[in-house]
């Protein structure tokens, strides 16, 4: 690896679907401790990026790097196990599950008893349903939830259900958390606050963030490096200032002046 | 907690008079002893589908399949291993562990097909679990086997479905019982919150046909004869209408779907053919306006709650409107 410090390395990854090229030859290096963004027209395979990259989709071609495992052929929950965790790009909550109940299920990974220890309910079992009620009980209080605990996650606002599917992405306990248009239909004073809440998380965390966006308010103005991707190439990758002048991505987004 | 501890071990006690006094003191005619056994029986049964059916939310119909292997593997073991009686027990849980094997290999369809695909496929595993036994002359072929020893008493029944229910109460309220309902929910998002998706399905359906084989075991030591015609379509039948009657994903909807679909059989007995029309009947009814059943996704203390709750809540109305 030329870059000790990437989180998260894909190299020369493709994903076709049939003719249809979703990811064509993607190469980009994530930071540790970044928030990075990936930005690009509607259907350029942003999240396509996301599926491969938390094991839904097996690339065609290419190799992904988390750390220094290769996790391209891996299982989604195995993947999640080592540190990915993810929100969906239309909110996929356990709607008529309590906001506990959600976050208790992404825990899973982290509970170690066995199904003796269940139907006995004996005190490793005690111990650990306790000690996941605190861990979950926390997360929603740091990012200001802890009233909706017990609530239905399916009868919320629709800006709550957002924050709340990131505490259950954070109950997997992440290292990497990858956010899917996190900041879909919410006004400019809503995206000001998701963004303090993001970089609050990465700080409170220790976290590397993936964020897919097409709210240019909130790339510009909190992510280190953004990558921009179109008709599944790459097109540019650099610093947001970089990237608003990029003469390929002006085309992209706004048609080629002929 | 250590009140409500009270309380659970005095209602254990008043249940196991109830059963002292309705068995020794024989309060009820033998008749109605049989269908008390029926009913405690189909509980257990109806608590196994309720597993993959109700918390998992796959439509199967693997039931009736599990049932038979358990009543035959419980029935072969008190026939030439376990002859005498205080060996009951272990005949049970052979039959229960003969049918969780079978579900382990059940639930490999269920990793990749779903919905009506899923139910065709649970379906014919049932159909071919009856064939084999209908041609297995070992076991006594289309005739079935006879003469198998009466050990099931009311005991026995309620016993078990004491400590299954236990059991299944312990299992949806841990981890195990967490996963099924978000799978149920949305599969994706549960495999991408790192569950092992396809170990939650594997544990419950082996759980589901475990009870399922239990039921079998202890209704072929009941009625002392187990034949292939007793697991087809009517058994399958039977089990789905107790567990959509009663209530999907809830215990106390398993038993009281057994309760009623038990009562309602025997009552309308009269009627000859026609119960069944009357029985489909009141079915449609309780789908109409119950779709997930009486007790859906909730237990008794939910349900009793709700309901006061509404009805506090409409009284509290009427006093605003009084006020006005």
């Amino acid at each position: 690896m030329e870059n000790n410090n990437a989180v998260v390395s894909f190299k020369n990854v493709c994903m076709y679907f049939g003719g249809v090229k979703a990811i064509d030859d993607i190469t980009f290096e994530v930071e540790k401790g970044r928030i990075f963004g990936i930005i690009g027209p509607n259907g350029a395979g942003k999240s396509t990026l996301f599926n491969v990259l938390t094991g839904v989709y097996t690339p065609t071609s290419g190799e992904i790097y988390y750390g220094d495992t290769l996790i391209n052929k891996l299982e989604p929950h195995v993947i999640i196990g080592k540190g990915i965790a993810r929100t969906f790009q239309n909110i996929k909550l356990f709607n008529s599950e309590t906001v506990l109940d959600n976050m208790k299920v992404a825990s899973a990974s982290h509970i170690h008893y066995n199904i003796a220890d269940a139907l006995l309910q004996t005190k490793a079992f005690r111990r650990e349903e306790a000690l996941i009620e605190t861990d979950c009980l926390s997360i929603l209080e740091h990012m200001g939830l802890q009233q909706y605990a017990n609530h239905i996650a399916g009868s919320l606002p629709y800006g709550i259900q957002r924050k709340v599917e990131i505490a259950r992405a954070l109950c997997c306990r992440p290292d990497l958390l990858l956010l899917d248009e996190p900041a879909a239909g919410m006004n400019p004073a809503e995206v000001d606050d998701l963004n303090r809440l993001i970089v609050d998380l990465r700080d409170h965390y220790k976290l590397t963030v993936l964020v897919v966006e097409h709210q240019m308010r909130l790339v510009m103005s909190i992510c280190a490096e953004v990558l921009v991707v179109n008709f599944g190439k790459k097109l540019a990758q650099g610093k947001p200032e970089e990237i608003k002048n990029n003469p390929d991505v002006l085309a992209a987004y706004l048609g080629k002046a002929r | 907690m250590k009140k409500k501890e009270w309380r659970n071990i005095l209602v254990v006690l008043v249940l196991v008079a109830a059963l002292v006094l309705v068995k020794e003191l024989k309060l009820v005619s033998t008749s109605n002893l049989l269908i008390l056994q029926y009913i405690g029986i189909y509980s257990i049964l109806v608590l196994g589908i309720n597993i993959v059916n109700g918390y998992l939310g796959i439509f199967s119909l693997a039931h009736a399949g599990f049932m038979a292997v358990g009543a035959y593997a419980a029935a072969l073991s008190t026939r030439y291993l376990f002859t005498s009686q205080w060996m009951f027990p272990l005949a049970l849980l052979v039959g229960g562990l003969a049918s969780l094997c079978v579900g382990l290999l059940v639930a490999i369809p269920s990793f990749k097909s779903k919905g009506d695909y899923l139910a065709i496929i649970t379906l014919g595993f049932s159909l071919m679990i009856q064939s084999i036994f209908m041609n297995a002359e070992f076991v006594g072929a289309s005739r079935g086997m006879n003469n198998i020893a009466i050990y099931t008493n009311i005991y026995w029944v309620y016993g078990v479905l004491f400590v299954m229910i236990q059991v299944v109460m312990r299992f949806v309220n841990s981890k195990y019982g967490r996963n099924l309902k978000a799978i149920r929910e949305d599969q994706v998002a549960t495999e991408l919150v790192s569950v092992n998706v396809r170990q939650a399905k594997t544990i419950a359906f082996a759980l589901s046909a475990f009870l399922a084989g239990i039921a079998g075991a202890l209704m072929c030591h009941l009625l002392g004869y187990t034949s292939p015609s007793s697991y087809g379509y009517n058994n399958i039948i039977d089990g789905l209408v107790m567990v959509y009657i009663g209530g999907v994903g809830s215990i106390t909807g398993s038993i009281a779907g057994a309760l009623l679909w038990q009562i309602i059989i025997q009552t309308l007995k009269d009627l000859g053919t026609w119960r069944w029309v009357v029985g489909g009947l009141l079915l449609c009814v309780v789908m109409i306006f119950m779709p997930n059943g009486i007790f859906g996704y909730q237990e008794i203390g939910t349900a009793v709650r709700g309901l006061f709750a509404r009805l506090t809540k409409k009284h509290a109305k009427e006093d605003v409107t009084h006020g006005e």
